[in-house]
């Protein structure tokens, strides 16, 4: 969590004069708003009137079978009866979070990990143990020395959160050796892995690695929850999200749908049945790659020609995110204040903590602004950011 | 009368979203009062909007930069449009708590001791190696805050010499030059002031914070801070409280509106002005509406005299 001046600083972001690396918003401007349209025109005239109806709780099922093509995409093969709907991936978060977690309960994330994600397990009063990453996703040595200790105290983990595809906000992968080490991980000490893939499709290169869920269903299928949205796919503005998950867990996500909001808007499902029906929703994501990997490219080429003697960065194979590491001394919660002033925004690092480290690291989304305001805004950075260090060094 | 009221808000200033906040609580009691209100966000459109709307008054519910420097007041001046609180002037002179402290000071006013550094006298003079012989001067614990800045932004309670140089550099993402003041251990209160050719003190407000220093995130969020309405002090306190916000108000050539805040040592014998605001907030827990409502008005009756006395210049 950020303290409210932070918060306030990031709410200026959303100002067309600022240059924002801050929220991972998608380009929905390149979205065929023309198909869009016919695609509710469909909605609103063949069966309009159940498609402004309440729905089922589980998910309106034609979307359903839509959802089991754009998985099988990335190597999943589930059917209907495994998939539950929800109001966008925070939704998918929030409810599982609901299930799993009592106060004092123990989750593991990774270090850094999506904010969204910490904040909801905390709302539930679980403690956070956060494993490192390196360019390999979640540090696995660590990983099952952590796992040892705690079987040793007797502690149970509820679950383990990873965003295996560059992941947010760290833009790492998890490697295919450690995917398969750490559903060995689970299965051997009985821990749920949640497997959050909401960039799986944006990959810009190298070849894709099967998914974590795809390895458990190789084997008994009983150890991961799979979750994602369409947020990345289509657009943020339909709230939708899904999860994949073993039916006694399925029927309680339900009851919290129930609990919370009876069901997903139908309206959205049944528009994006329509979009995922026409094929060309692969081209949509074609071009969306397309997009983001030159915003990605140009974000890269600006760091490295204007940072590289003094920060470090991940350099992510696809997503949105590009993590930034600077000299321990250097806080980006302290230069936030003058980067916004001068029209550039970021995320300060420590609120992908749940005990706020990373105070020399900041995110910087890659997806929003175009490649002209990325290379400007970099520079902007690079120079507030080299004047601080004289700063700095003035002290020394 | 019906009056046509433009309410400018949000703006470009890092206090944006507590601007906004102002302007909608304001907006909607100059709407109860029977007025039209236009909310106009502050941007490069801003003479355009005003130039378009046939405004008869301009409702200033920015804080901050362009709001409180004499920027939007400068602007209100030419196109001849009638505006809330305080001139060009003493918006210039305030916002610059360096230069108000000087003012202070030169009318006998106290104001806890200070020294300020700009950014280019670490970087190019060495300045840092002047901070042991400040820390002497002054004494610790010290409040470092950028010079120009509102909110509580930026500023941070110094305990240790060692944690002065982080706090200088966060100060300094907020403005160009930093002030290093004497912590004053006492009762933190606000005066708030109102009225045009007599101006009056309204109720004292005392803040005590539920942790040792009123910042920003004490002042933006409900629950972190008691409010105390009057404040907890003696009469001859308050009394002198009072006369010394009127100092300050007129020392800088204040008209209209303004909030004064300052910190009696817990003896109650010295009043330390702290500084002084043009464009006091007007959220649900903002310190003029409640010294208002202490003193009997409701918030809409507090926006109407605001409105009253400037729509009369």
């Amino acid at each position: 969590m950020f303290s409210s001046e932070i918060r306030d600083l990031l709410a200026l972001s959303a100002r067309p004069d600022i240059i924002s690396f801050a929220g991972g918003l998608p380009e929905v401007r390149a979205q065929n708003f023309q198909k869009l349209e016919k695609y509710v025109k469909r909605t609103l005239k063949s069966d309009g009137d159940i498609n402004i109806q309440y729905g089922c709780s589980d998910g309106y099922y034609p979307f359903k079978t839509k959802l089991i093509d754009v998985m099988r995409l990335e190597g999943i093969e589930t059917v209907e009866e495994d998939i539950i709907t929800t109001t966008g991936g925070q939704q998918a978060l929030d409810l599982l979070a609901k299930i799993f977690i009592n106060p004092g309960d123990t989750v593991i994330t990774e270090s850094p990990a999506y904010t969204g994600a910490l904040n909801s397990f905390k709302s539930y009063e679980a403690k956070i143990i956060d494993i490192p990453v390196d360019e390999n996703g979640i540090d696995i040595s660590i990983l099952e020395k952590k796992l040892k200790e705690l079987e040793k105290k007797k502690i149970q983990i509820k679950f383990i959160y990873l965003v295996p595809n560059f992941s947010n906000p760290s833009g790492v992968t998890l490697s295919f050796d450690r995917r398969k080490k750490v559903l060995e991980l689970a299965k051997k000490h009985r821990i749920i892995i949640l497997e959050d893939n909401p960039y799986g499709m944006l990959r810009y290169e190298g070849k894709p690695i099967p998914t974590i869920k795809e390895l458990d269903i190789r084997g008994d299928n009983l150890n991961v929850i799979y979750l994602s949205t369409l947020s990345k796919l289509l657009a943020p503005g339909f709230r939708i999200g899904w999860i994949v998950a073993p039916h006694p867990i399925l029927e309680k996500i339900s009851l919290g749908v129930q609990s919370t909001i009876l069901c997903v808007s139908t309206f959205t499902q049944r528009i994006a049945y329509e979009y995922f029906s026409d094929p060309s929703w692969v081209d949509n994501i074609k071009r969306f790659k397309g997009i983001y990997s030159k915003r990605r490219d140009i974000m890269l080429k600006t760091l490295k020609g204007n940072l590289s003697s003094i920060a470090s960065w991940s350099k992510p194979k696809g997503g949105f995110f590009i993590w930034l590491r600077f000299p321990d001394y250097l806080s980006t919660k302290d230069i936030l204040a003058d980067a916004v002033r001068n029209k550039v925004a970021y995320v300060p690092g420590s609120g992908f903590y749940p005990d706020e480290k990373g105070l020399n690291e900041a995110r910087l989304a890659f997806c929003t602004e175009n490649t002209e305001r990325i290379e400007k805004g970099i520079k902007i950075l690079s120079k507030i950011v080299k004047e601080k260090i004289k700063l700095y060094k003035s002290f020394k | 009368m019906k009056k046509n009221i433009a309410v400018l808000m949000g703006g470009r200033s890092l206090e944006r979203e507590i601007s906004i906040k102002s302007g909608q609580r304001v907006s909607n009691a100059l709407r109860k009062l029977g007025h039209n209100v236009i909310k106009l966000d502050i941007d490069e459109s801003i003479v355009d909007n005003l130039n378009t709307e046939k405004i008869d008054l301009a409702y200033i519910a920015l804080h901050g930069k362009d709001g409180e420097d004499g920027t939007i007041q400068e602007i209100l001046e030419v196109l001849n449009i009638p505006y809330t609180g305080p001139g060009v002037y003493p918006n210039v002179l305030s916002f610059d708590k360096i230069i108000s402290k000087e003012i202070f000071t030169s009318h006998n006013i106290p104001t806890p001791p200070f020294y300020f550094l700009n950014t280019s006298s670490f970087r190019e003079l060495g300045a840092s190696k002047i901070l042991p012989y400040i820390v002497k001067k002054i004494g610790m614990p010290l409040v470092v805050k950028p010079s120009a800045q509102g909110s509580a932004l930026g500023i941070k309670l110094v305990d240790k010499e060692n944690d002065l140089p982080h706090s200088i550099i966060f100060a300094l993402g907020y403005s160009k030059k930093v002030i290093l003041e004497k912590y004053i251990n006492g009762i933190e209160l606000a005066v708030s002031i109102i009225g045009k050719k007599k101006p009056r003190t309204l109720p004292v407000v005392e803040i005590a914070p539920k942790n040792k220093f009123f910042d920003f995130e004490s002042r933006s969020k409900t629950g972190e801070v008691d409010y105390f309405v009057p404040a907890r002090i003696s009469s001859s306190a308050d009394k002198k409280v009072k006369e010394v916000a009127l100092a300050v108000h007129n020392s800088l050539k204040c008209t209209k509106l303004s909030r004064v805040d300052i910190i009696l040592d817990k003896k109650e014998e010295v009043p330390y002005v702290l500084e002084l605001n043009t464009s006091p907030g007007m959220t649900d827990t903002s310190l003029l509406p409640m010294a208002a409502e202490e003193a009997g008005m409701s918030f809409e009756d507090l926006v109407k005299e605001i409105i009253n006395m400037s729509l009369s210049d």
